[in-house]
């Protein structure tokens, strides 16, 4: 499923190390070496102002580029290609395993789900499957299979692919690690014929209609020695039926993939698409510019400087959507395992719900939305974003936890948490300080870490921000207070609620598990279950609700925003694309593979010179004296060690 | 490269520091009369220094930017790195009110700036002295002791020496905590071999004195050696090589703090350019965001330079006799 996306525990890896520092070499200089340090100074401002100069060339500068081809236009052979920008990796390819959203929005353009979702409202639609219904006790689950879908290597599409890959996944022989959330009630999965599937279950479930699973072909994944450790990325062309097929693959380099031309929706405009890895958000942006790159992913989301940077130029249109993503702060509950082992080394004033409870009303969320995200995104409140308006909920005047640092101090005061001399104090005359990860590569992340540190700085409480590469590691092992969180949220909810479940929670200590934040509570369970077996729509978003009023009554997930997906792409090079919802939505990351594939080639050529930009120029020419100052200094020493050497 | 045997003569004759009792004059205390040598021996320091124009403004610099530092509190407000109490709104260009622009989140740059200084200043200096110790330490037992205890020593410090400095540090900073002595621990030990090996040869030089089998002669041990008459006579070189290891030690600082590698709460120069980064500045063309940080880092770590040097061509005879 779309869901974990660039801010879950799985993301990693980061900035690649540039620049360099000298090493002081020392040695005694001779008279000769001092004597020769004047026109040496000179040769070194020089070598500064060449320096300087060549800083203008560098592809940061968007200026001179009139005489270069558009590589994401039409190449020799007139192939157009779309390139995507992103900023995630990889982290497989295989449909059984990968969970980050770059990933599994390949999987949504390279292979065919039972269903899809419209763009205009996101109702399910017919894909693979063209027609379901259930048995009267809606026990047994009927698909008719599309006879006209056929994989790139010319066998035909059928039932028994779906039927061997929804087996696969129940096997759970480390193959569930991305869909079991489907699966947990299925009895047993057949196909009678290659147009027919059939599924029953043990209990009613509501996701019926929305089981993101891609269906692989079967003939070429039954020769695969062991799923759970092949990551689909050795031999291309991979074999697939969606309107892409996946051609090449170099890790955090590219991904290519090329039009299926026999979709049986249509083939795609595009020749050729694209994602192509930028680590850093501003170089992906200066290659928009130049027109290198097509698109840049909102995801991050641009920053408000760069959007507005895009919006005075001409050819690039910037797309603010509403985002499918909630960005909270995660609260350690007590990490332990399914058998209630407890592990990790969570604080313990945490377990006090007053402590959460006060912790939150002490964030100012408005501010955040203001300052940090600077209007592109939206306030916080319920688990579910508010784009999935049958789903969404905001806690009532009573219970709604608003900015209120006086109750939170008497909060804190009750649960036994004295101020002295500036700092909260337990009873056991300790200080309440605590630890929050932070993702190293989010720029949201430590920015509001610093509003935090001074809001609960104010309450007496300290706060160290752990900002690293890759948070997984502690994540799991549950050595956190308090965590950055953040997930996508599909149009079916099922996914985002089912990783709060005790079932979710690992079965050995410092496993990786589906658990978000190894949440573990009975009532919540209780309406879980309920909200799966619930086929009325309205009733099951009543459900829903109910447990995201329990979340935020627990004070363990603390929702501060939903932010915006601010995401940009050249004109000249795209026509149109179709947005999700087609009013206002955004692109990159969708819940279908719509923007992709419908999306259109500009014809002719552009007229767009990328506009040079002074500010650019002289934000260079400084790094670049910098940099010429340190070459200089180290110049200069290690000129005067040579002298020494003969 | 410094070999092994480059002879450096020693800065100082042993009798400036040896305990050796002098004939008394006069009715003054021996303690009295180190006490006179020593407000000599920095006059003439200082008479010698003057004479070097690039080190006295290095100096000047140094000293300029180093009250700006330690008065920060008065001169910008104890509160300029409140991002809930900014004054202004984010990213304004420069204007009357905020001389350098503001950044992401409203705060005055030219205050964060000056607070920047703290922090740049702080890590370099400890930095510097961390690995001058290490090295100091290294050198002079690897030098006293020789044998397989300084070929072991030796060999150790040749592997830190051709490892790279940066990756080494981006290593030690990536597994540890950030914070501020991270960085510290993360420079200090990955520059000092340089140090070592300097050190080291001197004190070959220096124990090749006689006066130092005198000592040994007269029941000197290994500690009263190392201590009395061979730290006193590298102690000039390690501090023209302090000086000049604090200005790499700025930059590899300003650089770990760009790479995202340092304390995200505090401001220093390397992280306002990673923050100018993070915002978008470069794309956007905010250069006043982008050049004072940069500006600063060149400049400190200028004057540190021109300080050493000049002070290095104070302490070493050999250059002094040639100006």
């Amino acid at each position: 499923m779309d869901t974990q996306d660039q801010h879950g525990r799985t993301r990693s890896s980061s900035a690649a190390p540039e620049g360099e520092t000298g090493q002081p070499r020392r040695a005694h200089n001779t008279p000769r070496a001092r004597r020769r340090s004047r026109p040496l100074l000179l040769a070194a401002a020089a070598a500064a102002a060449f320096t300087l100069t060549a800083g203008l060339a560098t592809p940061l500068n968007p200026a001179p580029q009139q005489a270069e081809a558009r590589p994401a236009q039409a190449k020799d052979d007139g192939k157009k290609t779309l390139t995507v920008a992103v900023a995630q990796s990889v982290d497989s390819l295989s449909p059984f395993i990968a969970q980050r959203l770059l990933s599994t929005s390949i999987h949504r353009l390279t292979y065919e789900y039972l269903t899809n979702y419209d763009a205009k409202d996101n109702r399910a639609i017919p894909a693979f499957a063209t027609k379901w219904e259930p048995s009267a006790d809606k026990l047994t689950w009927t698909y008719t299979i599309r006879s006209n879908s056929k994989w790139s290597d010319g066998k035909k599409a059928t039932a028994a692919d779906a039927a061997w890959t929804f087996n696969k996944i129940m096997s759970k022989e480390g193959t569930a690690t991305s869909n079991s959330n489907f699966v947990t009630n299925f009895k047993k999965v057949t196909a009678p014929s290659p147009t027919k599937l059939v599924i029953e279950l043990k209990k009613p479930q509501s996701t019926m209609a929305a089981l993101d699973v891609p269906i692989v072909p079967k003939h070429v994944w039954e020769k695969v020695d062991d799923i759970s450790k092949f990551n689909n990325d050795k031999d291309f062309p991979v074999v697939g039926n969606g309107p892409f097929i996946l051609s090449d693959f170099k890790v955090d380099q590219y991904v290519k993939l090329k039009a299926n031309k026999n979709f049986w929706r249509g083939a795609p405009k595009f020749d050729e698409l694209v994602f192509k890895t930028y680590k850093d958000q501003d170089a992906a942006v200066a290659a928009l510019k130049k027109g290198e790159v097509s698109f840049v992913a909102g995801q991050p989301a641009l920053t408000p400087a760069q959007a507005n940077g895009l919006k005075g130029e001409s050819d690039i249109k910037v797309n603010n959507g509403p985002g499918r993503r909630f960005f909270a702060i995660a609260t350690n509950p007590g990490a332990r395992t399914q058998d209630g082992k407890k592990f990790g080394d969570g604080h313990p004033a945490l377990l006090d719900k007053r402590v959460r409870q006060a912790l939150f009303l002490s964030v100012d969320r408005k501010t955040i939305v203001d300052k940090v995200f600077q209007g592109n995104a939206v306030e916080g409140a319920g688990y579910i974003p508010p784009r999935f308006s049958e789903y969404t909920w905001k806690p009532s005047a009573g219970q709604e936890l608003t900015y209120d640092p006086k109750r939170a101090a008497r909060l804190l005061d009750e649960a036994g948490y004295k101020k002295k001399g500036g700092k909260r104090v337990g009873k056991d005359g300790k200080p309440l300080d605590f630890r929050i990860l932070c993702h190293a590569t989010d720029p949201n992340d430590k920015a509001v870490g610093k509003y935090l540190k001074e809001w609960w700085g104010d309450l007496g409480i300290g706060l160290k921000v752990n900002c690293l590469d890759d948070v997984s590691v502690p994540w799991y092992a549950g050595e956190y207070d308090l965590a950055f969180d953040g997930w996508s949220v599909n149009p079916d909810p099922d996914f985002v609620l089912g990783i709060h479940t005790c079932a979710a929670l690992p079965e050995k200590a410092k496993e990786s598990a589906a658990t978000d934040n190894f949440i573990c509570d009975k009532k919540y369970d209780e309406l879980y279950e309920k909200q799966l077996a619930e086929y009325d729509p309205a009733k099951r978003a009543e459900i829903v609700k109910q447990m995201q009023s329990w979340l935020y009554d627990s004070g363990y997930m603390n929702v501060l925003a939903y932010p915006n997906a601010v995401e940009a792409y050249r004109t000249d090079q795209i026509k149109s694309l179709t947005t999700m919802p087609s009013a206002a939505g955004n692109i990159y990351g969708q819940d279908g593979y719509w923007s992709w594939w419908s999306a259109v080639p500009a014809s002719g050529k552009s007229s767009s010179d990328g506009g040079s930009s002074t500010g650019v120029i002289i934000g260079i020419a400084v790094a670049a004296v910098v940099l010429a100052g340190g070459g200089v200094l180290i110049a200069l020493r290690r000129r005067s060690t040579a002298e020494d050497r003969e | 490269m410094t070999t092994e045997t480059a002879s450096v003569p020693a800065p100082q004759e042993p009798e400036d520091t040896t305990q050796k009792p002098q004939p008394p004059k006069e009715a003054k205390s021996p303690r009295a009369l180190a006490w006179t040598r020593r407000r000599h021996s920095a006059a003439r320091f200082w008479r010698e220094y003057r004479t070097h124009r690039a080190g006295l403004f290095g100096l000047a610099a140094l000293v300029l930017i180093a009250l700006a530092a330690v008065f920060a509190p008065l001169l910008v407000g104890a509160d300029a790195q409140s991002v809930t109490e900014a004054p202004g709104e984010a990213m304004q260009s420069p204007s009357g009110e905020f001389p350098l622009g503001t950044d992401q989140f409203g705060r005055d740059l030219l205050a964060l700036l000056v607070w920047g200084a703290r922090i740049s200043l702080t890590v370099g200096l400890l930095a510097a002295f961390l690995s001058v110790a290490i090295g100091t330490v290294v050198g002079i037992t690897a030098g006293h002791f020789r044998g397989w205890y300084a070929t072991v020593i030796m060999r150790v410090t040749d592997w830190f020496l051709v490892m790279p400095t940066l990756v080494l540090a981006i290593a030690l900073a990536s597994v540890m905590d950030r914070s501020i002595w991270t960085i510290v621990l993360a420079i200090g030990v990955t520059t000092w071999p340089t140090t070592a090996r300097l050190v080291r040869a001197q004190t070959l030089a220096v124990e090749s004195r006689p006066y130092i089998e005198r000592a040994q002669a007269l029941g000197g041990g290994h500690g009263h050696i190392m201590a009395r008459h061979v730290l006193p006579n590298v102690m000039p070189l390690v501090l023209a090589q302090t000086t000049l290891v604090i200005s790499s030690a700025i930059l590899t600082e300003a650089t770990l703090a760009f790479l995202g590698l340092g304390d995200p709460t505090v401001v220093s120069w390397g992280g306002l350019l990673q923050d100018a980064r993070e915002a978008g500045a470069v794309s956007a063309g905010d250069w006043w965001y982008l050049a004072p940080p940069g500006i600063a880092i060149a400049v400190v770590a200028l004057a540190f330079t021109l300080c050493g040097r000049a002070v290095e061509s104070v302490l070493n005879p050999r250059l002094g006799v040639s100006r």
